[in-house]
């Protein structure tokens, strides 16, 4: 009893703060609006006093329900007193909470002070919306429904998602489904040759077709995401197999962007090379910048290295831009009028660039891939996981973590000669610090040293931004909140790397071998 | 005349003030196995560590097969072969017990980044021939069926193996051991006595051993050296160690060897 009214107070804690910060964020009264624009009773750019206020009563019993049904998640659930009353708890508290802050609004609103010149979110019209149209008893209300709405949910959970399912599904759901594939002869299917051709061909059909379907602003995005699983797929190469931390990735996106805007542009060199021999070039003068950076730096390890290559990547950046090298680089002006590929004459439409881009995504997986499960690979992992035994046990440290640097920045190269190919421009506030923030990031949420994470990852970090925009200046608010709740629930990754099972393929292969008992565990 | 592998001259190791490993002189023929023994803080694991490269002697000579070793990169000692274990389990723990092993075979391997990529014929038959061998060492070691399980999900005992699996996989001439039956109980340790035994006798590999177990240390060397505040204090058979004076004073104290006697006589009365 004593720990469930803690619980409870702790977690109506939480609830009541952050309706409350809801509230004064405005970010109510979007979801209203959303709710509105879902339920067809109001359209999404409805002022403040058109929305109904229903759909703020629901968006608070929805907050209350998921909090009710965390609120009784704790517990041993199995009587209704230890799931209801964790659940009134909560609700009295945060609704207590809640009122206080109400009445308080209240009063702000009773005696008509304007709040925008401190909180630029809440006028009196919103005020007047949260207080269910100017209601004067709004903080009963609001107590009453928080309560209700809190047992409501717990009740809700216990009833409806049971919890000897949910115990069993938290522990064995893996298993389970195990069972399913193995039993149901899914893995037959799964495994099965033709299957995998004719998922890759639906694969293929789809990465032709869909980009002529869906439109420019989204052959836009995903060729973005495109290129950000490149740049993921080096650094990955870079933090996640060899474990360098690097932070200044952005230098090689920025060596690869300017060595093929350099060689393609009319000023201020007029080299006017051919599209295709720039890419290599940029390709080339990356991985070059790789090898150059990294023989002063590579005996630093951990924070001094991250810390060595941050201002690397700002170095760039700002050589580019200084007046120094104007005649050179062109300054902040940036290099206009970059190369477009051209195939048998023909100019690339966006279609064409994206597929482009598609290609060179799967040879740059095929070739990570490779080289992943290979020697170097390996080598690369033990080096990551402890360098002083990777080196006593007779691999060159120096070597293969030069050799990781070099084939990073090489896929950086390429993306960057793509990025500034396809805009057709490139400045130097393409290549800020951001760029390397959002890739160490899509490598980290995907799940260092997987490479279907950077995929995963690079949708995740430039895709969902996309589909987030209903909510319009809450996103990076949203998107930010998502990522916490994904680091917080798989620290590993989203889809952690796994490592190859060679004994088990080597007996597959030459079943004559294997031990006599025939069992070999996998 | 069985030919010497490792030779240590004046062997010294020196940190700020203090002398770790004081002018050792230590050689070490052909298919033997030679224990290093002294109580805790004697020098035991420095003086290894010269010997594999991990620190640069500041005096005298460590000679592999003639040829003087000190001062090269740990890589280096290790592709001549010289491998190693380590005191406490040194695995790549992320891995699997087959690709620790693998790696363990690195410096015998050619495979380049470019053949990784391309998968050449000569690539591929290497990767393979390299899989079979390490299954080989897996099964030498008593690992069969474990090959897929994250080294760091293996028991403790076969973790140990385990190391030494990834030791063995680089063909080396010397291996040396750092406490190899450390934190074993008694029928793991006579197994292992026996692992090492059969390494010297079927693989005919060169042994240096440091243990703290005598009777580890009794039962498999064929000489054994003892150190004491760096300096080697004695060395001989097992026999002839077990008599010696001194070394009963570095383990026990001063005095304790008359003790001892006392202790040795009253037993065999009692006998």
């Amino acid at each position: 009893m004593r720990t469930s009214i803690k619980n409870g107070i702790r977690l109506g804690s939480i609830v009541g703060v952050v309706l409350i910060f809801f509230h004064l964020t405005g970010f109510s009264v979007v979801a209203s609006s959303m709710l509105g624009n879902l339920l067809g009773n109001a359209s999404r750019t409805a002022n403040v006093t058109r929305l109904p206020i229903i759909n703020l009563i629901i968006f608070i019993t929805l907050l209350c329900i998921f909090a009710g049904g965390i609120a009784s998640k704790n517990k041993e659930i199995d009587s209704w007193g230890n799931t209801l009353i964790p659940g009134a708890i909560t609700g009295a508290f945060s609704g207590l909470l809640v009122a206080i802050f109400v009445y308080l609004i209240g009063i702000v609103y009773a005696q008509n002070i304007d709040l925008r010149n401190y909180l630029p979110e809440v006028g009196l019209p919103t005020i007047n919306y949260l207080l269910f149209d100017g209601k004067k008893f709004a903080s009963l209300l609001y107590f009453g429904l928080m309560t209700v709405g809190c047992i409501a949910g717990a009740a809700f959970f216990k009833s409806v998602i049971r919890a000897d399912w949910r115990k069993k599904a938290q522990t064995t759901s893996v298993q389970t489904f195990k069972k399913f594939v193995k039993k149901s002869g899914i893995q037959k299917f799964i495994g099965n040759k033709i299957t995998v051709y004719v998922f890759l061909a639906v694969a293929a059909l789809l990465l032709y077709f869909l980009p002529t379907q869906w439109g420019p602003y989204w052959n836009y995005i995903m060729g973005t995401v495109g290129i950000y699983i490149l740049l993921g797929l080096g650094l990955n190469i870079i933090v996640g197999l060899s474990g360098q931390l690097v932070l200044g990735y952005v230098a090689f996106f920025a060596i690869g962007a300017y060595a093929f805007g350099l060689m393609t542009a009319l000023e201020p060199h007029a080299i006017s090379m051919n599209f295709w021999l720039a890419i290599g070039f940029a390709i080339l003068a990356a991985a070059l910048t790789g090898i150059l950076l990294g023989l002063p730096i590579l005996n630093l390890r951990g924070d001094y290295l991250a810390i060595v290559t941050l201002g690397f990547g700002e170095i760039i950046r700002i050589l580019i831009k200084s007046d120094m090298l104007t005649g050179f680089t062109n300054g902040p002006s940036g290099l206009n009028g970059l190369a477009q590929p051209r195939w048998l004459g023909n100019a690339f439409t966006d279609i064409n660039f994206f597929h482009l881009i598609v290609i060179f995504v799967i040879v740059a997986i095929f070739i990570a891939n490779r080289l992943q499960s290979s020697r170097t690979g390996r080598a690369w992992l033990a080096i990551s996981a402890d360098q002083t035994v990777a080196q006593a046990t007779g691999i060159n440290t120096f070597k293969y973590k030069l050799l990781a640097l070099a084939l990073g920045a090489a896929f950086a190269g390429l993306g960057g000669a793509l990025f500034a190919s396809r805009n057709q421009f490139t400045g130097p506030e393409d290549h800020i610090l951001m760029v390397s923030i959002n890739v160490l990031c899509l490598v980290i949420v995907g799940g260092m040293g997987s490479i279907p994470g950077v995929v995963v990852g690079a949708f995740v970090l430039k895709g969902v931004p996309e589909l987030l925009r209903d909510l319009e200046s809450y996103r990076l608010l949203a998107f930010g909140a998502l990522l916490v709740v994904m680091m917080v629930m798989r620290p590993e990754g989203l889809w952690p790397k796994g490592r190859p099972a060679l004994e088990a393929l080597y007996y597959q292969k030459h079943p004559k071998d294997s031990p006599p008992d025939g069992e070999v565990q996998s | 005349m069985t030919e010497t592998v490792i030779q240590t001259h004046k062997l010294s190791k020196i940190f700020g003030g203090l002398t770790a490993v004081d002018s050792v002189d230590l050689t070490v023929p052909e298919r033997s196995i030679a224990s290093i023994i002294g109580p805790n803080g004697a020098g035991k694991t420095t003086f290894f560590n010269c010997v594999s490269g991990f620190y640069t002697p500041e005096e005298g000579d460590v000679l592999f097969y003639g040829k003087p070793i000190q001062g090269n990169a740990t890589d280096k000692i290790c592709a001549m072969g010289i491998s190693r274990t380590y005191q406490n389990i040194r695995l790549f723990s992320q891995m699997t017990a087959i690709e620790n092993i693998i790696i363990g075979k690195h410096p015998r391997l050619k495979g380049t980044w470019l053949e990784a990529i391309l998968h050449n014929p000569r690539y591929m038959n290497e990767e393979e021939e390299a899989v079979k061998e390490a299954l080989h060492l897996l099964e030498f070691v008593g690992l069969e069926g474990l090959g897929d399980h994250l080294a760091r999900n293996l028991p403790y005992g076969a973790q140990r193996r385990l190391e030494i699996a990834r030791a063995l996989a680089n063909h080396p001439k010397l291996l040396l051991l750092d406490e190899p039956t450390a934190g074993m109980n008694s029928q793991e340790t006579a197994d292992m006595t026996a692992f090492i035994k059969s390494l010297r006798d079927d693989l005919g590999i060169t042994i240096l051993l440091i243990e703290h177990d005598m009777k580890v240390v009794m039962g498999i060397s064929d000489q054994i050296t003892v150190l004491d505040y760096g300096t080697k204090i004695a060395e001989g058979k097992p026999k002839e160690i077990q008599a010696n004076q001194r070394v009963i004073e570095a383990y026990l104290g001063p005095g304790a060897a008359a003790l001892s006697k006392k202790f040795q006589r009253k037993r065999s009365h009692d006998a």
